[in-house]
Order: C-alpha cells, then structure tokens, then sequence
C-alpha cells in the first residue's frame, strides 16, 4: 500500500505549487499595473512642474504655452494663492465658478488633503505661493487621513507573511477535509487492485464515494476465481488422464517386457529369434521411459508434482545415477566416465533427489537414444561462483546449430500453446528442463567439446 | 557362491491379472524358485496364506477387493516375512519411500525378468542367511557372522566399520557402490567428509581379503565412483 501516501504527496505538492504560482503572478500582475500607472501621470509631479513653470513678468504671472496646453488637454484647471495675500493671483482660464478666490490657512489644509468643490486637487509649491490644480471630477480618489501607525509600517514584511501562511495553512486545511474522504473511499479499492494482481478473492466494501468501481473489482475477482478454479480443473483432469492412461499401459507392456526379456535369454531359441527378442524389450524400454515422462511431463507442467527440496550433495546424487547406469549394465556400446575432479568431494545444493536423478538420467538416456552406434558419455559436477554445474556430454552425432537453437529456445510441442506440426521430438529434454526450472536452475545446450551433444545443468548452491 | 536354499523358499504371488501372474510364475521358475501360489483376491491371498504359510510375498498394489497395503498388515500379523511390492502407479513412490510400511523394496511395472530376479534374490539373501554363512572370494573368505576374514587358513577380524562396509558391498555384490553409499553405511545418515576415512578402510581390508592388495581382484576400485565387490560363483 505504497500508492496511498504517495497519492497524498503528490496532492499536496500540487496545491502548494499552484497556490505559490497565483501569489507570485498577482503580485507581478500589480507591479506592472502600478508601473504603468505612475510615470509622469502623478498629479503632484505635474503641479510642481507647473508651479515651477509660472513666472512672473512684471507684474502678471504667465504659464509657457507648452504647460497652459497640456492642462488644457487634460482639463486640468490651476490657481496661483499668494503667500501673503492669501488671494488667487493668478488662474488659467474655464476655471470653475464655484472655486474661492481667497482661502484660510484651514482650506488650504484641506485642499491639499482632498477637493475643492469636488475637484481632487493637488499642491506645487512656487516662489511666492502655492500652485494648485484641480483635475476633473471623478478623475482622481484621494485618501483624505493618510497615516499609519508606525510599528504596523515596520512590521508590515513579517505581518505580509503571516497572512500568506495563515491563507496556505487554510488552503491545505480545506484540501485535506476535502480529500480525506475521496482518498478513504479509494483506499481500499486500490488494496483490492492490488490483490487482484495476487489472484487472491477478494470482496470489498461497495459502498462510498466510488462504490461503482468497488462493485466491478468484486465481480472481476469472481471472474478471475470462478476461471482459475476452472483451469485447475482442467488441468487436473489432463494429469489424471495422462496417469490413467500410462497406468493402463503399465500392465500390458509387463507381459510384453517379461516374455521378451525370458526369450531374449532363451537359449533354445536361435541367435536370429532371440536378436528379435532383443529389439523387442529395447522398443518396450523406450515406451516404458516415454510413460514415465509423459506423466511427469504432465505434472511437472501442471504444478503437480510435490516438489520435497533437501540439502543434497550434489555429487553423491549424480555419482549415484551414473552407477546405476553402470550396473544396470548398459550395453558395451556405451561407456560413461566419471570426470569429476576429485578434489571437489562436496556440492551442496537444495534439490529433489529423486528429480535431479531423474533429470540426470534423462540426459544419459538421451545421449544412448540418440547414438544407436554407440557413445561415449562423459559426466561431471563442477562448482563455480557458487553455482553447481552438472555437465553430460558426448561423443556421438550430436545437433545442428539449428537444432541447438531450437532446443534452447522454442517450447516443446507439449508447453506449446499453438498448433504445431513439427517433427516430434521426446520429453526427456522437456522434464530437464522442467525439473531444472523447477529448482530454479538453468539449463543450456550446446556443442560437446568431444564432438557430440552436451548439456550444462547449473544450481545455486546452498551454503 | 550357493543360493540352492533360498529357491525353495514358498513364495506368494497376489495379482489380479492371470496373465502376469503366469508371466511371473514362468519368470521365477526360470530362475529356479519351485514353491509358488497364486492369489487373484484380498480374500483369496489370505485363504491361500493360511495352509500355505508363505516366506516371501510379491504383491500388487491395487486388488479387486482392496489393496495391497492392508493386505500386506494382515499378512504380517500372522507371520513376518518380507514382501515386495508391485505397483502400476509410478505416484506411489511417496508412499514407498523409507519403506515406513514394512515393505522390504517395490518395483514400477513394466520391469524386466533379471530386474525382478535381482530384486526378488537380494531380498531372499538379506532375510534368510544361509546355513553356510561363508562368502568366498578369489583369495579369501568372509564370515559374516563372526566378522572376519579367513585367508589361507588364518582368521582375521574385522573391525565394525569394516565389516559394515563390507555387508553394503556384499549386499550389492557384482555391482558398483558408491562411495556416498558406502560412507552412509559405515558412518549413517550424514556422510559428508568421511570420503578419506572411507579409502583408508578400504586398504586395511584389503590387506585382509587380496593376496596382493596393491593389485586387488576381489575389490575393484571404480576411479572417482565407487567400488565393487567381485564374489566367486556369482
């Protein structure tokens, strides 16, 4: 359940993202539109350039025409206050009827505050007096009492922060509550999900926010159950028919097997009757091995050969098949020799005996198959970088690089899950390799350095 | 070496098929077994059993009206003697293994005649010592029973670990033993390291049973595999 918190994570550092990016983008949003605002456009700018553009000639005051026009253009009107008469002396013309001509030292407090008349106005000092121009109605809002108090001034930055991490505080507040309750109704749907992987049966609340979606996981793990109960099923039957079968063909071939094998040794018989008797228990061999692995096979394939791993010497379990064969007294066309260095006693391994034997065997008995002229066949068990290696190989027809190719890479007609019409080959090699895959081994196939085939078993090796 | 008395052993045959029954019949014969009774049935084997008294029984495992199994218990409760079993089912061998029935050794069908006669013979040979316990080899003979060698005319004893050696090589006399095998023998169930022991032991019997124990005949060393023990007449 590692995608529940990280859901979350990923939640929160999308919304914490984003609200950054708003605050950021508002305030460059309010620079540019201040920026914009202020140049040259500052009304106190403009009455002090007025104010230091007046100038007295002789005895009347006069404006550059530059000035008088752009006031002009902008509606602006202007009065010059002497400072000691407290009286217009000068003003521009259209100026507005309801303006005083002479003001208190209060009206002049007030005027540079605020209005005259509903006109915003603003102040230029000059030589003499006071500058003041007086911009449309409407054109201008003015903050008549503007002061604050002075700590507030100095501890704006930290109170600008606090509100920020009061607002992000409140925002993530929000998300949680609101997300808490969505993520809840999701948890235990991703938890299904992640047990449908498992092939578990599961069953869930269906009930919530995505009650739906609870609804489809539980029908798919019924699906999913009902179809895997029905393979095993299917599977079961096959192994049962194929041990059915190659038990009903036990018996028979015993007679079969039993009457050649005494007429093989049959001494009143001649030399050519008992060849053939001879041909007949070989042929009968082959078909008891091709019983034996097909119900192996069968299993194997199936999962249905108990599998009991203990700690084995590997060597003393090869050593003892390569016996058996000796004893069994193969025919002298075939030798196996032992090549095991001998210095190396020991190779632990956790294996199935009685499979690794029969793996073992399957390799020796491919090698006789194969050779009808006769072979020499080699074994050994070596260990590298703790892994054991099983190697038989031999000196007869061995493979093609294609048939190599083949046997390593492609699947056996009976794993094979399309038509297939090639040349059949025998489950020897199949079980090999099931056996080895089944104790997690590998199993390759290759060239023998004597000419033949050879086949390198490899095992983890138990400490 | 003489196994006259254990082909008159009485054996019992329980199969419920007439033709491999015959077949078994004709196979023991051959080899010289003279006492045989056939039973197709649970209830006709233990019939049979009552008069005949049998010595050795070869028995299948799926009957008509039971198995071979609690045949073989109630077989045994009258008299123990050992009893092989023949099975159809390769899957038995879980129930084989280590024999925790009592069953001395089974056999898969198909089998060859000189596989069941193998069998049947060291199973006879393990049970049933001869009157004559003496083991003759090329230069030598082995007592079992008193654990020594007798070399021209002188007795020598045998230590325990030799003799158990020894008995694992007899009882597979003619065939290759592994030296796994052997180790298990002498030393039991976790046999890993004695592989030097065991070549030692190997010497000093030999000293005992060759007449030139540099140039052994009687026990053959298998380079890398294991040994043989070579018995005269077999």
């Amino acid at each position: 359940m590692k995608s529940i918190p990280k859901l979350i994570r990923r939640f929160v550092g999308i919304m914490l993202l984003s609200s950054m990016l708003l605050i950021i983008l508002n305030f460059a949003l309010l620079c540019i539109y201040t920026l914009n605002q202020a140049p040259n456009s500052s009304p106190w700018i403009t009455a002090q350039e007025v104010a230091d553009d007046l100038s007295k000639n002789e005895n009347e005051y006069v404006l550059s025409e530059d000035t008088a026009l752009e006031l002009q253009n902008e509606n602006v009107w202007a009065i010059f206050i002497d400072n000691r008469t407290m009286e217009v002396v000068w003003q521009t013309d259209h100026l507005p009827e309801t303006v005083p001509m002479s003001y208190t030292v209060s009206d002049i407090a007030s005027l540079t505050r605020g209005y005259i008349d509903g006109y915003p106005t603003f102040t230029g000092e000059a030589e003499n007096g006071l500058v003041v121009l007086g911009y449309p109605k409407d054109s201008f809002w003015k903050h008549m009492w503007p002061s604050w108090d002075y700590n507030s001034i100095v501890n704006l930055p930290k109170t600008v922060l606090s509100v920020l991490a009061i607002n992000l505080a409140l925002i993530f507040i929000i998300y949680v509550i609101a997300n808490s309750k969505l993520l809840k109704s999701v948890k235990p749907i991703v938890g299904g999900i992640q047990a449908l992987s498992t092939d578990e049966e599961i069953h869930i609340r269906e009930k919530g926010l995505l009650s739906e979606l609870a609804v489809n996981i539980n029908k798919t793990s019924d699906i999913l159950q009902a179809q895997s109960r029905q393979l095993r099923k299917r599977e079961t039957a096959r192994t049962n028919w194929i041990a059915g079968v190659s038990h009903d063909i036990r018996t028979p071939l015993s007679m079969v097997m039993g009457y050649a094998g005494q007429l093989e040794n049959d001494m009143q018989l001649s030399e050519d009757n008992r060849q053939k008797a001879t041909v007949i228990v070989r042929q009968s061999k082959r078909m008891q091995n091709l019983i034996n692995d097909l119900n192996l096979a069968s299993k194997l394939e199936y999962n249905m050969q108990p599998l009991s791993p203990e700690r084995q010497n590997l060597i003393a379990v090869i050593r003892q098949v390569v016996v058996d064969f000796i004893n069994m007294n193969i025919d002298e066309k075939y030798t196996i020799e032992w090549q095991t260095d001998e210095a190396l006693t020991s190779c632990t391994v956790n294996v199935d005996k009685d499979l690794m034997k029969r793996a073992v065997s399957n390799l020796i008995q491919n090698s006789i198959n194969h050779n009808e002229q006769g072979c020499h066949i080699f074994v050994r068990v070596k260990a590298e970088n703790n892994v054991c290696i099983v190697v038989v190989s031999d000196d007869g027809v061995g493979a093609t690089d294609e048939q190599i190719e083949k046997l390593n890479n492609t699947p056996h007609y009976m794993v094979c899950d399309e038509k297939t019409t090639e040349q059949r080959h025998g489950l020897g090699l199949l079980i090999v390799k099931q056996i080895i895959f089944a104790h997690s081994g590998k199993m390759l196939i290759k060239h023998s350095e004597y000419g033949g085939f050879e086949v390198d078993l490899s095992l983890p090796m138990t400490m | 070496m003489d196994f006259y008395y254990l082909k008159q052993k009485r054996i019992l045959l329980v199969d419920d098929k007439q033709e491999l029954l015959d077949m078994v019949v004709s196979i023991l014969n051959e080899d010289g077994f003279q006492n045989i009774k056939t039973a197709k049935t649970v209830s006709e084997a233990l019939t049979v059993s009552e008069t005949y008294q049998p010595e050795f029984a070869i028995l299948d495992v799926m009957l008509p009206d039971g198995n071979g199994f609690d045949l073989m218990e109630r077989l045994k409760k009258s008299a123990d003697y050992p009893i092989l079993f023949l099975t159809a089912r390769g899957e038995d061998d879980d129930k084989f293994r280590g024999f925790g029935l009592g069953a001395d050794d089974y056999m898969v069908k198909p089998f060859l005649p000189k596989e069941l006669l193998f069998r049947v013979n060291a199973i006879l040979r393990r049970s049933y010592k001869a009157e004559n316990p003496l083991v003759k080899l090329h230069d030598s003979e082995i007592d079992f029973e008193r654990a020594e060698i007798i070399k021209n005319g002188e007795h020598i004893s045998l230590t325990a670990k030799e003799h158990d050696i020894l008995a694992a090589l007899y009882r597979n006399a003619g065939r290759i033993v592994t030296i796994d095998a052997l180790c298990e023998a002498a030393w039991g169930d976790n046999p890993f390291g004695y592989e030097n022991s065991l070549m030692a032991h190997i010497r000093r019997i030999r000293e005992k049973i060759e007449a030139n124990p540099s140039q052994p005949v009687s026990l053959i060393t298998m380079k890398g595999l294991g040994y043989k023990l070579v018995v005269e007449g077999k």
